[in-house]
């Protein structure tokens, strides 16, 4: 898959338009007027990953009338051009991504149709357990369309070298046998952390969090991590510790997470990544011309406390943009998107033929087991019990602030990470500015 | 500007023109209108208008997750001098515009000099020479990152190579001031070839006969060089500084490919990126770009001041 | 009598040569590599066995990759085209005026033009989105030409009215008193003269534009207008491009100003260089 948090090259550079929300009062009436028509339409649908066969496509516009226009922008660029439509009123495609993070933005900014209006809101979340990351004051804002989660890796021949046959269930353990496989010579420093200031430090402090048995905030936004013996602080001092005692390369201090996965996962150089992206193993580790572990690197039950944790869901969705020519039309494409049929199908559950690149895990319970029982995917079994307990981070959909939150997660994280300030006065800063935030 | 500096300023010189005015008597000329009108519409109407609107909504709270927009006065300036992160990014904006600048400047003296004499291949190495400003910034970063890189990267294989280090060492993210020079010298790679070229114009125009003279008169090279070559170039060098003061200044991609948001790298332009764009508040977002077009000018006009003298031949 | 190369200045040719090449000999090394030969320990100064995979995966065949690359190297040569053509004309227009003739608000005028490249990027990205959309030239090559040539202008002002003003005067004066007017001394004797002056200043602006990344980015919004730049910056967000790949696109995106720089050097040298700068 596709990833959308690594280091926020174009993004940055990119947001550019999100201003455009200046232009709100200026700029109305851009957009045509839309039209429920489903017959005969063509639709926009914009996402970062490859369209799915045109077969697929194709069967659906027979059996729909609605012919769709497939645009594939990269993550960052295309945050961009959603705020910039959305804000100055203007098309630019019916059908797009909405990433959970940003759901509290976009819907309080009103950026999404409200998909309630159009799909089964009870059917979805009986099958969809990550549709409450795209919920936010009542309103879903998008569909979960790929079950992306984070999860821990392991390079299982580096361990084995090291002398380890049984997976660590316990962060405890876990940590020990990291630190075997560093003794045992095998790997220099066997532990990945992405410590760059990016978002994908964040998401791992997330994961780390959940594992070591807590929350980071509350229903309310307070913070939970504040106190040293609560989950958030034991996290931020394990992942600290992780780098000034060698368990993680020096150098991962301005290492972004897709950058360490490719040149350190998948060169063997460290032996497993705590909070790894579901679909590593099959789009990256098992792939020949990207990897030097063919085979080695395997999903392992989240270590937490006293067992296996509850996985931190990362997924992605697709909504309806407020602009949009044919939101009826839309609506039925993303129906047919995300029915557990297609996301089979688009997972590999039915041959090559029928496999959207790119894709990884349908966000459907019963999708996953169509694909299952076809055995379409490696470690399908372990990915779907621990989908089926994925939790979001915010149960409550993503604060509005929630830009602002990650930014200080992880540049604090990084200067503890770098030694420039204590865990503890790292931690404060978070906690406080998660207070300032949430207050406001 | 100020009145005192406009005072002291020198009207450019208006020699060797042609006296149109005087020919054609009192009579309004439209030419000169007519030949600046169509620049003057661009500048005017994709530059200075949208300038004029950030001038304004910088005294604005404007901030569309938390409407309507209103006129706050200062507010939007004490947030962000109360903003550690921001302050901090001013200082390390400032390392920027320091090293760069001193840097980019003096290498390009010392390569304009190199090439200011003819010889064979001159030219292929002037082209050379433009290739780092060549590069799109998009791809420079790329190519850095695997120079920089503690895992894999160039310096730190050349390093051991030489078993100059037994380690692969970390440059960029740890020592403060390491990370801002590391940075800074991909920046000063990428802006040294046009400040070259702007010093290189200048030295074109000095006078072979005075080389002539100075080596009749026996004087060594270093008082060539400081008594004809570098006050001869004010004008190239005068140009150069404030090319490298605006790139400075606004210095964006490097410190965020290289590294990431950090707080040790972070510029003044990230902070605008990351105020506006991320988190929604554009008033602050404006104040800050006003700030940062201030500091230009202010920092154009002392290089004007202290380095620039016209020079006549 | 044959000199020899002075030591001072034979060090600085190596500097020089050493400065701008090695960053960019990393890259070639790197795209011509396989993805674990780039990664090994120490580096390979010498790709072990140099293949062209990168770039056929990235330039040849009708994959999504190298269709992009395709269609975006069309969108940035002619956008950078384009930008470069029309500022060169109204530049020339500009500078023969603010750098021969006297009018009023000459001064003025002039210093404004040049105080807009104070302007950070993020001050006129929004405003400028916003009078685009208004026009309806978002995702239009004419929008992105338009504020290229708005930003570039002013630099190229600038140098050209320096180049003018450094031309000797005798000859328009002679052009006057023939009674040939003002634009045909301007076409018939500047523009000849300035010729060099005006080669370097379309390279110079026609560089700049192949560098830019923000404005494109925002002002386009699918293939049919995104230059190469963008496309690039998108690769870097997917994970799985290998980063050998990565350095192909790098030198790709390099090829054509490579190719403009050595050709035409001695422009620059003797356009730019010409006593340009007083």
């Amino acid at each position: 898959m596709i990833s959308k948090r690594n280091r926020l090259r174009g993004t940055a550079l990119v947001a550019g338009a999100a201003a455009l929300s200046v232009l709100a009062t200026a700029c109305t009436g851009g957009a045509g007027a839309s039209s429920s028509q489903t017959k005969d339409v063509t639709i926009t649908v914009a996402l970062f990953g490859a369209p799915p066969p045109q077969k697929s496509l194709d069967a659906f516009t027979k059996s729909t009338g609605i012919t769709v226009k497939w645009s594939t922008i990269d993550w960052d660029s295309l945050q961009t051009k959603i705020a910039a439509a959305s804000t100055s009123n203007t098309y630019f495609a019916d059908a797009t991504d909405v990433d959970w993070s940003r759901v509290g933005q976009e819907s309080k900014l009103g950026w999404f149709l409200p998909m309630e209006k159009y799909i089964d809101q009870k059917a979805y979340a009986a099958d969809m357990p990550q549709l409450s990351s795209f919920t936010s004051n009542g309103h879903i804002v998008g569909v979960p369309f790929d079950a992306s989660y984070l999860v821990t890796t392991v390079n299982k021949a580096m361990f084995a070298k090291a002398g380890i046959s049984a997976m660590p269930t316990t962060i405890d353990e876990y940590t020990q046998d990291l630190q075997k496989v560093k003794a045992a010579g095998v790997a220099q420093n066997p532990l990945n952390i992405p410590f760059a200031a990016a978002e994908g430090l964040s998401t791992y402090w997330y994961e780390t969090t959940q594992a070591f048995g807590g929350k980071i905030l509350d229903e309310s936004g307070k913070p939970q991590f504040s106190s040293p013996d609560s989950a958030g602080y034991k996290a931020a001092q394990w992942m600290v510790d992780a780098i000034k005692n060698g368990l993680v390369p020096a150098g991962n201090i301005n290492v972004s997470d897709s950058e360490s996965q490719q040149t350190l996962m998948a060169k063997g150089v460290t032996a497993s990544t705590f909070a790894d992206y579901s679909g590593n193993v099959g789009s990256l580790y098992d792939v020949p011309a990207s990897s030097s572990v063919n085979g080695a690197v395997q999903y392992i039950p989240t270590p937490g406390m006293t067992g296996a944790t509850a996985n931190v869901s990362n997924p992605d969705g697709i909504g309806i943009l407020k602009t949009a020519k044919y939101p009826e039309a839309a609506a039925k494409f993303i129906e047919w998107f995300t029915s557990a049929e297609n996301q089979a199908d688009f997972a590999g559950a039915n041959g090559p033929d029928k496999v959207m690149p790119g894709y990884f895990l349908p966000s459907r319970l019963t999708g996953l087991e169509k694909l299952t029982a076809a055995k379409g995917l490696a470690g399908g079994q372990e990915l779907t019990t621990m989908l089926k307990s994925s939790k979001p981070v915010f149960p409550a959909g993503a604060p509005v602030w929630y830009p602002q939150f990650s930014n200080s997660v992880y540049t604090n994280l990084h200067a503890a990470a770098a030694g420039s300030m204590t865990v503890d006065a790292a931690i404060k800063a978070i906690s406080d500015s998660a207070t300032k935030l949430a207050g406001q | 500007m100020s009145t005192s500096l406009r005072l002291k300023q020198k009207p450019p010189a208006r020699g060797g023109q042609v006296p149109d005015a005087a020919r054609r008597g009192r009579r309004l000329d439209l030419l000169p209108y007519a030949l600046v009108t169509p620049l003057t519409l661009f500048i005017v109407g994709l530059a200075l208008i949208p300038a004029g609107f950030t001038l304004v909504e910088a005294f604005f709270r404007v901030q569309p997750l938390n409407p309507p927009d209103e006129f706050n006065g200062l507010d939007n300036f004490r947030q962000l001098f109360a903003d550690p992160a921001i302050t901090a990014s001013m200082g390390n904006t400032a390392l920027y515009v320091i090293i760069g600048v001193l840097l980019s400047t003096v290498l390009a003296i010392a390569m304009a000099i190199t090439l200011q004499k003819q010889f064979r291949g001159r030219s292929v190495l002037i082209a050379v020479l433009i290739l780092p400003w060549a590069l799109p910034g998009v791809v420079e970063g790329i190519v850095w990152g695997s120079i920089w890189d503690s895992n894999t990267g160039l310096l730190n294989s050349i390093l051991s190579s030489f078993h100059l280090i037994d380690h692969y060492l970390v440059f960029l993210g740890q020592n403060h001031f390491l990370t801002i020079l590391g940075i800074e010298l991909v920046q000063v790679w990428q802006i040294t070839p046009l400040s070259t070229l702007l010093v290189l114009a200048a030295l074109q125009n000095i006078p072979a006969d005075l080389y002539e003279a100075s080596t009749l008169d026996g004087c060594s090279a270093w008082t060539t060089f400081s008594r004809i070559t570098l006050p001869l170039a004010r004008p190239g060098i005068t140009i150069a500084m404030v090319q490298g003061i605006i790139a400075t200044l606004n210095v964006f991609d490097q410190p965020y490919i290289l590294n990431g948001s950090a707080a040790t790298g972070a510029s003044v332009t990230m902070q605008t990126y990351f105020i506006s764009f991320q988190n929604l508040n554009f008033g602050e977002g404006y104040a800050l770009s006003l700030l940062i077009t201030l500091a230009t000018l202010a920092s154009s006009l002392l290089v004007l001041k202290f380095v620039y003298r016209p020079v006549e031949f | 009598m044959k000199q020899r190369t002075p030591l001072m200045r034979r060090l600085g040719i190596a500097f020089i040569l050493l400065w701008s090449l090695v960053p960019l000999y990393w890259a070639l090394n790197i795209s011509l590599q396989t993805d674990a030969q780039a990664g090994s320990k120490p580096s390979n100064y010498l790709p072990p066995t140099p293949s062209l995979d990168n770039y056929s995966s990235l330039l040849s065949g009708g994959s999504d990759l190298a269709q992009s690359v395709q269609q975006s190297s069309i969108n940035i040569f002619i956008e950078c085209a384009a930008a470069t053509v029309i500022t060169l004309i109204l530049a020339t227009l500009a500078a023969y005026a603010f750098a021969r003739i006297q009018f009023k608000g000459r001064r003025v005028l002039f210093y404004a033009v040049l105080a807009t490249m104070a302007f950070p990027a993020y001050t006129t990205l929004i405003p400028l989105y916003q009078i685009l959309t208004a026009f309806g030239l978002v995702n239009t090559y004419t929008g992105i030409v338009l504020v290229y040539v708005s930003g570039f202008l002013p630099l190229a002002t600038w140098i050209l009215h320096n180049y003018m003003a450094s031309l000797p005067i005798a000859l328009e004066e002679a052009g006057n008193i023939d009674g040939a007017s003002r634009m045909q001394v301007l076409w018939h004797i500047v523009l000849p003269l300035a010729r060099p002056g005006l080669i370097s200043t379309a390279i110079i602006t026609f560089l700049f534009a192949w560098g830019q990344f923000l404005f494109p980015l925002v002002l386009s919004s699918d293939l049919s207008t995104q230059p190469l730049t963008v496309v690039i910056a998108s690769l870097q967000g997917r994970h799985l491009v290998p980063y050998t790949l990565l350095n192909a696109a790098g030198v790709v995106a390099l090829a054509v100003p490579a190719g403009i720089a050595l050709v035409l050097n001695r422009y620059i040298v003797s356009g730019m260089l010409a006593g340009s700068v007083k």
